[in-house]
């Protein structure tokens, strides 16, 4: 009975590693990371391109519009990946801030560059608009580092106090 | 049990290990599994009274564990939190089950002293827990087995204190009903 009760503690406990190891893989939840911000990137650019050529035949303006709730369908699947089927724990976040800081700033840096080398108002709209998400970044950055810095200074704490008793 | 003693809902031991999951330590989830895996299959087990059923229903509430850990707010309640989960994956696996009458709290009715001096043994719960309903069953598996405080349970099945106490004074008469029932002269001494 002890025996039976044995190995099926053991094989539970196996089943729950494997479940773990694929729910937490960092690579899977750095592949939505990186799908939400290219997402954002294709949609902020094609959103510019939109709203600032006012010229365009109709057919691309609807092709134009049809790629935009594309892309924004993407940013709300990579988001709603990453809140519910693989949340990201305090370390990811970081990571995850810092990605989303460089690429944004690369992006806005990028959009900048072309409007000042071809004047186009499209570029200086997804520039502004890279600003945006490059100070959006900065900020979940910022967050992500200082609630890590606090749950790292309590599991110290705890861990003092759980040596001293 | 330890009668008339109130365990602390906060466990600084289980605080540290939660924190650690949430910074993504990864071996913190291998001892995670150590803590909590056979408690959660035993509390299932019994409370969904199906051996078949209880690994699936472990894994279901493993994986909300997992996915909830990042947004846990008091890791000093993980205890009481992966056992919510665990509640309302059974509610809603057997809902059809868990489904009984409104239940009216009986909180005047029931004395805490009777509850504490109530001397049931592991093992005449084990065998009376099959007669009870899965909310009188979770009650009595939460407080004896587990030995939770009733505050915390009323936490992890999100009911009123009074209704704990009703659930568990309700299960207690029929769980004495059941060993009477088959009672033999060795337990005689046991039953109050």
């Amino acid at each position: 009975m002890n025996i039976e009760a044995n190995s099926t503690s053991i094989e539970l406990h196996r089943q729950l590693r494997k479940l773990t190891e694929r729910t937490l893989s960092p690579v899977a939840r750095y592949t939505h990371v990186m799908l939400l911000l290219v997402a954002a990137a294709v949609g902020i650019v094609v959103a510019a391109l939109l709203l600032t050529e006012p010229a365009l035949p109709l057919r691309t303006r609807a092709a134009f519009g049809v790629m935009c709730l594309i892309a924004a369908s993407w940013v709300a699947y990579a988001c709603w990946v990453l809140l519910r089927r693989r949340p990201l724990l305090q370390a990811h976040r970081v990571v995850a801030g810092y990605l989303s800081t460089v690429f944004s700033g690369l992006f806005a840096g990028a959009a900048m560059a072309a409007g000042i080398a071809t004047g186009a108002p499209a570029a200086w709209f997804a520039g502004a608009l890279g600003v945006v998400m490059f100070a959006l970044a900065v900020m979940l950055l910022v967050r992500a580092r200082r609630n890590y810095s606090e749950l790292q200074a309590r599991r110290d704490e705890l861990v003092r106090a759980l040596a001293g008793d | 049990m330890q009668q008339g003693l109130e365990p602390t809902t906060e466990n600084p031991a289980d605080e540290l290990l939660a924190i650690r999951c949430q910074l993504g330590e990864r071996d913190a989830f291998d001892e995670l599994i150590e803590r909590y895996a056979d408690r959660l299959r035993g509390f299932v087990r019994r409370v969904a009274n199906s051996e078949s059923e209880a690994d699936d229903l472990v894994q279901d509430t493993w994986l909300r564990v997992l996915r909830g850990l990042p947004g846990l707010r008091d890791p000093a309640r993980l205890r009481a939190w992966v056992f919510s989960i665990a509640h309302r994956v059974i509610v809603d696996r057997l809902r059809s089950r868990y489904a009984g009458p409104a239940e009216a709290s009986v909180d005047a009715l029931v004395d805490e002293t009777d509850l504490q001096a109530d001397h049931l043994k592991r093992d005449q719960i084990e065998r009376g827990l099959a007669a009870l309903a899965p909310p009188e069953r979770e009650a009595m598996v939460l407080f004896y087995l587990e030995q939770m405080p009733q505050a915390e349970i009323a936490g992890v099945l999100a009911v009123p204190l009074g209704t704990v106490k009703s659930r568990l004074h309700r299960a207690r008469v029929q769980i004495r009903a059941v060993l009477q029932a088959h009672e033999t002269p060795d337990h005689k001494g046991d039953l109050h």
